[in-house]
C-alpha cells in the first residue's frame, strides 16, 4: 500500500508540474499584455513602462525560475489587471463557484436520477423516449444558449428571477440550471444504463423469483447499486463543475473563479490564468488520487495490479 | 426693544428661508458595466491612456483642469491658469476651500505630489519635458518646461494623461500605494466605500464637494461581461444604465418602452490602412487605386448597420472633436468611379488584393464585400487582439489593414502616432509631412500651428493616405427612473460624467 501511494502521489505532483510549465508558457504565446492595456497609438515608452511594471521585460527562462519558485512558496503573484494577489481573487471567489456547482450539482442529481431509473424501468417505453430526448438535448444545447433562454423567460418575460449577480438564492437558480443541465443529461444515461446492468443481475432476478413486490425490488435491491458509479462521478462532476462553468458565470455576471479564469484569458492578465488552471488542476488531481486511494483501500487487487 | 429684536429674528428666519440650499442627494443609480473594473482605476497615477478608467475617475478623483459639459478644458480644482509669454511655464492658482474626502485641504503639495507619482500613459513624454515643478504657497503651483511645449496642455488637461487629477499626499504616504487602491481617497463628488474586485463597486455622495451637491446619494457599478444580460438587467429594473448595447439589441432597446437608447461619441476613428503604398510593386502605390477604394464603399449604409445611424461618417483618422483637427471633404459612394479609376490605373478587371487583416469582423467584412464588388478582391483575416496589435506595431502586416484609435489628444498626437514615417502604428511616411510635423512641435503661436497641422491633413487626404470609415457611436441604454443620466454631456466622453449634475426623476 505503502508503495502504491507514493507511486500516485509521485504522479499527481508530476502531472501539476507539467501543468504548471505547459500554462506558463502557452499564455506567453498568445500574446503581449502590454499591448491590450494601452490605447492603439499609445507611444513605445508606455509600452516598454508597461512590460516594466508587469516584469515582461525579463527572459523567459528568469519570468519562468520566478514563476516556479514564487509557486512553491505558494505564491501565484499579483493580477496585471486588478494589481493584487491572485490567490486572494481566486479564494474570494471559489465560495461563490462551490455555491453554483453544489446546486448545479443536486439539480443535476434530482433530474438525472429519477428519470434515469424511469427510462431503465420502462425500457423501450415512453419515458425511456423521453429521457433519451432530454439526453440528447442536455448535451448538444450550449450552456450560454440555455443560460439565454432562462433569462429571456423567467427574468424578463415572467419577471420571476433576477437575470444577473449573486447576494440571494434566487440569484443561483438560473445559473445552476444552466450549468447543471449537461450533468443531468449525464446522470440520467448514466443511471439508466446503470440501472438496466443491475436489474439484469442474478440477484435481482432472485429477488424477483422470491416474489418480492416490483416496488420492493427496483427501490432497495437494484436503485441502491446502481446509484454507485452515479454518485462516485458526481464527486468528480462537482469539482469539474466548478472548473467549467466559465461561460455560465459569464452569461449570468456570477462571481465565480469561472468568471475570473474569462476574465484573465480576455485581459492577457498571465498570473490570473496560471492560477487558475493550476488550482483547477490540482484539484482534479487530488480529487482523483483520493478517489483512486478509496478504490485501493476497498479492493486490494488494485493496489496490487498498480 | 423687544419690535426691533422681533423684526430682526424674522428678518433673519426669511432670509434663511430664500437662500438656495443644495437638496440632499437622495436615491441610487445602478450601473451594468460592459468590461470588469480594476482597483488600478481608482488611482489616477495609473490611467493606462485608455478612456475607461475615467468613467471611475470622473467620481471619485477631481483634476486641476478637465474636459467638463462645453469646455474641453474647465477649471475645476485650479480656478485659472497663465501660460508665461515665452511658453515655458504654466501656472495655476487653486480653488479655494476644497478638500478631499478625508477632511484633508486640496494644497499645491497635492498638486506636485500627484505629478510626480504619476506613472501612467504619457509619463514619459510629461517629464522629459517638464523641468520642475514649484509650490509657490499652498494655493499657486507653477510647472516650468524644459522648452517650449505647445501640447503641454493638451497632455496634462485632457483624458490623455491622469497626471493633473489629484491625490492627498498626506494620505498616500500613510497608507501606500497599495493601501490607495484599496481605501481611496479623493476630491471627486463621490466617495469610495466598497469594491469587490471584478463585481461591483459603490459609492457614497461626497456632499461637500465644490462645484454642487450630487443629486444621486448612491452609485452602484456592476460589471456585466456579457451584453443580453446588461440588457435583461435594464429592462428588469436591476440596472438603470447598461453601457455598450451594440447592433440588433441597441435595435430591440430602442423599441422597448420605457426604456432609451443613448450614444455617445467617443473621440474613436476608425480606418483603413493601405499598408503597401509605398510598395512601387503594388497596386496601393496608385493613389487612384486607393482613391477608387474610397469611392467603393458605403460609409453611411455601414454607419447605419453597426450603430444605427449614431456614429458619425469620415473622411480624416483625426477625430472631429480634436483641437486642429481639419475637416476633409466626404468621400461620396460612387462604385461606377470607382471602377473607372480602376481602369485608369490598369485594373480594370480589379485585381486581387491580398488581405484585409483586423482584430474584429464587423467594418471589415462589410469593407471587403465593398471592394469586391467593384473587383478588389480582398480577403478578410480576423487575427485575435493580441497578435493584431503585435502585428502592427511590428508592422508585419500587409495590404489592408484596420486601423482605429480612441487614444485622447490632438489631430498632433494622432498624426505622430499613425502618419509619421516614425509612427509607431505607421507602415510608411513622406518627408515633407514630417518636416511640417517638425515645424508644428515648437509652434507656440496656435494659429500658425493650426494652419500647419492643417496642411498636414490636407496632405493626408490629396495623397489618399487612408480610408477612413466611421467615428462610431458607444450605444448604451437608460432605464425610466433616470432624469439625467450624463451620457454624452462631455465632448468625446463615453461615460455618465459629471456625476453631480446627474439626477433620477421625482416619484
Amino acid at each position: 500500500m505503502k508503495r502504491f501511494l507514493v507511486k500516485r502521489i509521485t504522479y499527481s505532483v508530476l502531472s501539476l508540474f507539467l501543468l504548471s510549465a505547459i500554462i506558463f508558457f502557452f499564455v506567453r504565446v498568445t500574446g503581449d499584455p502590454a499591448v491590450l492595456l494601452v490605447e492603439p497609438g499609445a507611444s513605445q515608452a508606455d509600452i516598454d513602462a508597461i512590460r516594466e511594471q508587469l516584469g515582461l521585460n525579463r527572459s523567459l527562462g528568469v519570468q519562468y525560475v520566478t514563476f516556479m519558485s514564487d509557486l512553491l512558496r505558494g505564491d501565484f503573484g499579483k493580477s496585471f489587471y486588478y494589481r493584487s494577489p491572485v490567490l486572494d481573487l481566486y479564494l474570494s471567489r471559489l465560495p461563490n463557484s462551490f455555491l453554483l456547482a453544489g446546486v448545479a450539482m443536486l439539480f443535476s442529481l434530482v433530474v438525472g436520477i429519477p428519470s434515469g431509473i424511469l427510462a431503465a424501468v420502462r425500457l423501450n417505453g415512453w419515458w425511456d423516449r423521453v429521457g433519451k430526448i432530454f439526453a440528447l438535448l442536455g448535451q448538444s444545447l450550449p450552456s450560454f444558449w440555455v443560460g439565454l433562454l432562462l433569462i429571456l423567460f423567467f427574468s424578463v418575460h415572467l419577471g420571476w428571477l433576477p437575470s444577473s449577480g449573486s447576494g440571494t438564492i434566487w440569484h443561483v437558480l438560473m445559473p445552476a440550471v444552466a450549468l447543471g443541465w449537461v450533468f443531468a443529461a449525464y446522470n440520467m444515461r448514466l443511471t439508466r444504463s446503470s440501472m438496466l446492468e443491475v436489474l439484469g443481475s442474478e440477484y435481482v432476478k432472485l429477488a424477483r423469483l422470491k416474489g418480492l413486490p416490483e416496488a420492493l425490488v427496483i427501490a432497495k435491491h437494484a436503485f441502491k447499486n446502481a446509484l454507485i458509479p452515479v454518485l462516485t462521478l458526481a464527486g468528480i462532476n462537482l469539482v469539474i463543475m466548478v472548473n467549467v462553468a466559465i461561460v455560465v458565470e459569464t452569461v449570468f455576471a456570477w462571481p465565480g473563479v469561472g468568471r475570473l479564469a474569462y476574465e484573465g484569458i480576455a485581459f492577457r492578465d498571465f498570473p490570473v490564468v496560471q492560477a487558475t488552471v493550476v488550482l483547477g488542476g490540482a484539484m482534479i488531481v487530488v480529487v482523483n488520487l483520493l478517489v483512486d486511494i478509496l478504490y485501493a483501500v476497498i479492493d486490494p487487487r488494485i493496489r496490487y495490479e498498480r | 426693544m423687544r419690535g426691533p429684536r422681533l423684526f430682526a429674528t424674522v428678518a433673519v428666519a426669511l432670509l434663511l428661508a430664500a437662500a438656495p440650499v443644495a437638496a440632499a442627494p437622495e436615491g441610487q443609480l445602478t450601473w451594468a458595466v460592459h468590461v470588469s473594473l480594476a482597483p488600478t482605476w481608482f488611482d489616477p497615477a495609473e490611467t493606462p491612456g485608455v478612456i475607461t478608467p475615467f468613467m471611475l475617475i470622473y467620481a471619485l478623483h477631481d483634476a486641476l483642469v478637465k474636459p467638463m459639459p462645453g469646455n474641453g478644458m474647465a477649471p475645476s480644482l485650479a480656478e485659472s491658469w497663465t501660460a508665461s509669454r515665452d511658453g515655458l511655464a504654466y501656472q495655476f492658482a487653486l480653488r479655494k476651500g476644497v478638500t478631499f474626502h478625508n477632511g484633508d485641504p486640496v494644497t499645491a503639495e497635492d498638486v506636485k505630489f500627484s505629478f510626480e507619482r504619476y506613472k501612467g500613459a504619457g509619463s514619459a513624454t510629461l517629464k522629459a519635458r517638464v523641468a520642475g515643478v514649484d509650490v509657490l504657497d499652498a494655493g499657486r503651483v507653477r510647472f516650468r518646461l524644459k522648452q517650449p511645449w505647445p501640447d503641454f496642455m493638451t497632455f496634462y488637461g485632457t483624458p490623455a494623461t491622469g497626471a493633473a487629477w489629484i491625490v492627498p499626499k498626506k494620505y498616500v504616504e500613510k497608507v501606500g500605494d497599495d493601501g490607495f487602491k484599496k481605501a481611496p481617497v479623493g476630491a471627486g463628488p463621490y466617495r469610495f466605500v466598497s469594491f469587490k474586485p471584478g463585481v461591483e463597486l459603490v459609492l457614497e455622495a461626497h456632499e461637500a464637494y465644490w462645484r454642487k451637491t450630487p443629486g444621486v446619494k448612491r452609485l452602484v457599478f456592476k460589471a456585466v461581461p456579457d451584453e443580453s444580460t446588461r440588457l435583461a438587467m435594464l429592462k428588469r429594473g436591476e440596472a438603470d444604465i447598461a453601457y455598450s448595447i451594440r447592433g440588433a439589441l441597441a435595435g430591440e432597446l430602442r423599441k422597448t418602452p420605457g426604456l432609451t437608447l443613448k450614444p455617445s461619441l467617443p473621440t474613436f476613428t476608425e480606418w483603413v490602412t493601405f499598408a503597401d503604398q509605398w510598395d512601387p510593386k503594388s497596386p496601393w502605390h496608385d493613389r487612384r487605386v486607393r482613391l477608387a477604394a474610397n469611392l467603393a464603399i458605403d460609409r453611411q449604409a455601414i454607419n447605419d448597420a453597426d450603430y444605427l445611424g449614431f456614429g458619425k461618417v469620415s473622411a480624416n483618422i483625426v477625430p472631429r472633436d480634436f483641437a486642429f483637427y481639419w475637416p476633409a471633404p466626404a468621400y461620396p459612394h460612387d462604385p461606377a468611379k470607382a471602377r473607372t479609376l480602376l481602369a485608369e490605373a490598369g485594373y480594370p478587371k480589379g485585381f486581387d488584393a491580398g488581405d484585409i487583416s483586423s482584430d474584429n469582423v464587423y467594418v471589415p467584412e462589410a469593407i471587403a464585400n465593398y471592394l469586391q464588388a467593384v473587383g478588389i478582391r480582398v480577403k478578410l483575416r480576423p487575427l485575435e487582439r493580441a497578435a493584431f496589435y503585435a502585428a502592427d506595431q511590428e508592422k508585419r502586416l500587409r495590404g489592408l489593414v484596420r486601423q482605429g484609435s480612441a487614444a485622447a489628444g490632438n489631430a498632433a498626437t494622432r498624426i505622430e502616432a499613425f502618419v509619421l514615417s516614425t509612427g509607431i502604428r505607421a507602415y510608411g511616411g513622406y518627408p515633407d509631412i514630417d518636416g511640417l510635423f517638425r515645424e508644428q512641435a515648437t509652434e507656440v503661436d496656435p494659429k500658425r500651428r493650426e494652419a500647419t497641422l492643417h496642411r498636414i491633413q490636407q496632405l493626408m487626404h490629396e495623397r489618399v493616405m487612408f480610408m477612413p470609415v466611421v467615428e462610431p457611436a458607444f450605444l448604451n441604454g437608460v432605464g425610466p427612473r433616470v432624469a439625467d443620466s450624463g451620457i454624452g454631456a462631455i465632448t468625446g466622453h463615453p461615460y455618465s460624467s459629471p456625476y453631480e449634475d446627474l439626477s433620477l426623476k421625482a416619484r
